[in-house]
């Protein structure tokens, strides 16, 4: 008795199935008859008036084996009741509709207002499924696609996640983008629905979906955990998967208790979910720290005239980024630099940041070129003839992060001249004049800054250089 | 007479065997077959098939290796990849496993052999405990054997991956797997990869650069620093350590510079007219691999010369000029990158210790090895630092898979010498430089280090991982080939985060 119970349920849901199959034979098959009908009045093609009972004949049973097939599917229970109520009703209707004109035309007579009816009742009924299927806007999202599309992108940045609301900016965008679309206003697949706390906290068909506190029995965490072959598995595979990011915050947030109503702040924070609220904190924030070197303001596009004219010389003029506008220049191709090329150099000073002009004939005079470039935040001068004479002048760029002066002639009394650089975190000095026993001097004037005077040697070992032929005995 | 009919009757034979490739039938046919190409390359344009607007935008064809710039600010300028061809034994330089030193000698438990294939282990081999001694190294405390004494002292520099694994337990299917991103032939190589999105800081050299030592090149040939579907002109360029750096960059006898310049130009003339003839991006690379040949003439002999260097830097490389030898590649890597070089990547051959010769065992011929390469790899490293180039240079450690914790038994049977087989499932490799946070691990295998626990790193999230330090997003870092968009990462990897500064 069961096995026959359980064996007509499976029918029902498997003839249910049919029902988005079926609906499109009513739509062809009547409007074709409405077509045939109409265009019989003329007397060229009065022959199709033959046509029109058996089209309307085959449109009705199509009709009616939809209406049967669409009572069955809404038994699932997956479906807004609201938007089903709609389309059940104009879709009967319809059947009937089909009915009387199929019976009409078995008679002998034509009224043309029921065929009107009939194709009217077939757009309404259409469109009431249409919004079942693909969402009540469905019609609209067409002309929104572009500005809608982006909008679900990109998360709205929270400046400060410890003051943003746990459930409203943290836990909904999730469900937003990986939830709704069948568990929305417009589809409860399993009876649920997660887009309103009391829904959330109702559950569906498989349980409650989230239970304060208690991670492991929350049907949803449970869910999106179970193993990608499992059938139960969530968001189904051929939809969006949740990040592991996603995923954390979700376990963390029931795992606090699962509030609707309090900040990020009051709830219990493990230090393992500290840094992936964190990251939610406006996600460029995150990019600018791992790059620390580009500065926050943004800058105007270089002449690219200029750049032009620099490039032709075979200096490497490029952007730091595709999208930014500060550039890295970089001398390395050239033979010997002329005042023309500084001049035009000078001409860069809000967009480079990065220079390296090192292993050249630049000399104290030229740095006057070089400190017109107020934006640098590293500058690479090594192997030059650059010496204490003209290094004071670097005090000009109070940005500078990164100074190279391998093999130039600096001194260490040279380098205090430039103890107002507070910005300084690198700084190179092998091969200068710099002895070690000045070294802690100069620690003491760049606290910040990591000063290295190389000289590196390795140990020497016999074992360097001695082949070995038999097993080493251990 | 005569030979006019037949002349005739040949050419009227001839025009209608023309004709009949154009009769109307034949037209509408080849028409239709138009218009339905015409429809489905609409259709298909409109559904989204066509992901950029512009693919390979970035490929200029009359000047390729222009300078461009990365996705994101990078944080490291070039890289230099050391690649032991023939895979060294983890067991006997980074992978500490006390474990298996107690199980030295015993059989392989059936279990870690069932399911499994090796390459050439057959019935049941025997353990084989480590052969070299360990010892903490650094505050970070990193195991590295008395096998590289050297690096010891630089292992808060080192961000170590306990954990690599590769699906390819042969040498040239897994060398490609771990430089171009596919176990097969036809993939760009990372270096490609790196210069097509990159161009070159310098005009005068190539932007990719490949060294190779150890007597042999590696067992995947050039397609391990090829350039795929990518345009030629971003194939690695490879160097020599001994006599001319390139091959035939001297002048032939009897053609002085001026003649070479003006036959250059005459060549690339004649290219001109071609390409606007036929349009082929091909042959404008052409041109600009003719122009930089000759550029070349003049720039790579001087950085590749390794003669001026100082004597103390000879001394700390261990380098001996004149000789092709994986210390003097090291130097040359240094002094590339210092001239803007983007990817140095360098070969050296002779680390597949199965156990069949001296040279060829763990305990002597891997021991060899590890000292010709110990002490370079520790120069460069504190050489790049002391210039300053260390933070924009990323060094990439590693080979293709690594070596079994058994011993190896050839064919069943007991070996000369000890030696170890294959081993894709776990195995080590390290980062250094660039953006990388020194003294960090990544991974972790089993007692034995047969397998990963934690921590699993793929090739893929090795490549992905150097482009990001470069400033590239290896899921958007595409090139159009064959009608879809390719990435170095195919449909994998994932950033090692953890190991970044």
């Amino acid at each position: 008795m069961s096995t026959l119970s359980v064996f007509l349920f499976s029918l029902v849901d498997f003839v249910g199935s049919f029902h988005p199959l079926l609906v499109h034979l009513p739509i062809g098959v009547l409007l074709l008859a409405a077509l045939f009908q109409f265009l019989s009045q003329k007397e060229k093609y009065q022959s199709l008036a033959s046509a029109v009972g058996i089209s309307l004949f085959i449109g009705m049973l199509s009709a009616i084996a939809s209406c049967i097939s669409g009572y069955l599917l809404s038994g699932t229970g997956d479906y807004d009741e609201g938007l089903i109520f709609n389309h059940q009703w104009s879709g009967i209707a319809l059947a009937i509709i089909s009915i009387v004109a199929w019976y009409l035309n078995w008679k002998g007579k034509q009224i043309t207002w029921i065929t009107a009816l009939m194709v009217f009742l077939i757009v309404l009924t259409g469109h009431f499924g249409g919004s079942i299927t693909h969402g009540s806007d469905y019609l609209k999202r067409a002309f929104l696609a572009e500005a809608s599309g982006q909008a679900e992108e990109k998360r709205k940045p929270i400046p400060n996640v410890q003051q943003a609301m746990a459930y409203q900016d943290v836990i909904k965008p999730i469900l937003t983008s990986k939830c709704y679309k069948c568990h929305g206003p417009n589809k409860q697949k399993g009876k649920l629905r997660l887009d309103m706390p009391d829904f959330i906290l109702k559950g569906g068909k498989g349980g409650k979906a989230i239970i304060a506190g208690n991670t492991d029995e929350s049907e949803l965490i449970k869910r999106i955990l179970l193993s990608k072959e499992s059938d139960d598995h969530m968001p189904p595979l051929e939809q969006p998967q949740l990040t592991k990011t996603e995923l954390d915050l979700i376990h963390w947030w029931v795992s606090s208790g699962a509030d609707f109503n309090k900040k990020v702040a009051d709830l219990a924070q493990t230090e393992k979910i500290k840094p992936v609220l964190l990251s939610l904190q406006s996600e460029e924030k995150a990019e600018a720290a791992l790059i620390s070197d580009i500065p926050e303001k943004t800058v105007g596009q270089a002449d690219a005239k200029i750049v032009q004219e620099l490039l032709a010389r075979g200096v490497a003029v490029i952007p730091v980024a595709l999208n930014s506008n500060y550039l890295s220049v970089n001398f390395v191709a050239l033979d010997s630099i002329t005042a023309k090329d500084l001049q035009l150099l000078e001409q860069l000073s809000k967009q480079v940041i990065w220079l390296k002009i090192g292993d050249s004939n630049l000399d104290d005079n030229n740095l006057k070129s070089i400190v017109k470039l107020s934006s640098l935040t590293r500058l690479s001068i090594e192997k030059t003839a650059v010496s204490d004479a003209g290094i004071a002048l670097l005090n000009g760029l109070p940005k500078l992060t990164y100074l190279n002066l391998v093999g130039t002639k600096i001194t260490a009394k040279g380098l205090t001249q430039l103890k107002s650089l507070k910005d300084l975190r690198q700084i190179f000095l092998y091969q200068t004049a710099i002895s070690g026993s000045e070294f802690s001097q100069l620690s003491k004037l760049f606290p910040k800054a990591l000063i290295d005077t190389g000289g590196y040697k390795l140990q020497f070992l016999e074992s360097d250089t001695v082949e070995l032929k038999s097993a080493r005995v251990n | 007479m005569k030979r006019d009919a037949q002349a005739q009757r040949l050419a009227r034979e001839a025009e209608h065997a023309a004709l009949q490739l154009h009769t109307r039938r034949h037209f509408l046919k080849e028409g239709a077959m138009g218009f339905g190409a015409l429809a489905l390359g609409s259709l298909l344009g409109s559904c989204g098939f066509n992901v950029s607007s512009a693919p390979n935008a970035m490929f200029d064809a009359s000047n390729p290796l222009a300078p461009r710039p990365p996705m994101f600010p990078g944080k490291a300028k070039s890289v230099i990849y050391l690649h032991m061809a023939g895979a060294p034994s983890q067991f006997e330089m980074f992978s500490y496993k006390p474990e298996l030193a107690k199980l030295d000698g015993q059989e392989c438990p059936q279990s870690l052999l069932e399911g499994k294939k090796f390459a050439f282990i057959r019935g049941v081999p025997k353990m084989l405990g480590p052969q070299a001694n360990f010892k903490q190294h650094g505050k970070s405390g990193l195991w590295l054997s008395d096998n590289l004494p050297h690096l010891a002292t630089v292992a808060d520099e080192i961000a170590m991956l306990n954990a690599v694994t590769t699906d390819q337990f042969n040498h040239a299917p897994a060398q490609l797997l771990m430089q171009t991103g596919s176990s097969r032939l036809g993939r760009p190589s990372i270096g490609a990869w790196v210069t097509y999105g990159m161009g070159s800081e310098n005009k005068n050299l190539p932007g990719f650069v490949v060294l190779t030592s150890g007597g042999n090149n590696p067992d995947a040939g050039k397609s391990v620093w090829g350039s795929g579907f990518l345009p030629s002109v971003y194939q690695g360029v490879q160097c020599r350590g001994e006599g001319d750096p390139v091959l035939f960059i001297k002048d032939p006898a009897g053609m002085d510079r001026d003649l070479r310049k003006a036959s250059i130009d005459a060549i690339n003339k004649i290219n001109q007219e071609q390409f606007e003839e036929y349009k082929d991006p091909e042959i404008l690379s052409r041109i600009a691999q003719y122009e930089m040949a000759y550029k070349m003439q003049i720039s790579v002999p001087e950085v590749m010369n390794i003669n001026d260097e100082p004597a103390y830097i000879h001394e700390m490389y261990g380098t001996e000029p004149g000789k092709t030898s994986f210390a003097n590649n090291v130097l040359l890597a240094r002094k590339l990158v210092e001239k803007g070089v983007r990817f140095v990547q360098l070969f050296d051959w002779g680390w597949d210790t199965h156990g069949t010769s001296a040279s060829g065992s763990v305990d002597i011929g891997l021991v060899n090895k590890c000292r010709n390469v110990d002490k370079p790899i520790t120069a460069l490293i504190l050489d790049l630092k002391q210039r300053g180039l260390l933070d924009e240079t990323l060094i990439v450690w590693g080979a293709e898979f690594g070596r079994t914790p058994m011993q190896e038994n050839r064919e069943g049977k007991d070996m000369p010498f000890k030696g170890r087989d294959h081993h894709a499932a776990a195995f080590n490799m390290w980062m250094a430089g660039g953006g990388i946070k020194g003294g960090t691990t990544y991974g972790e295998t089993d007692e034995i280090g047969y397998d990963i626990v934690n921590g699993k790193t793929e090739a893929f999230d090795i490549q992905a991982t150097i482009l990001n330090q470069l400033g590239f997003d290896h899921e958007k870092f595409t090139y159009e080939s064959q009608g879809r968009p390719f990435r170095l990462t195919d449909v994998g990897g994932k950033v090692i985060t953890d190991i970044l500064a």
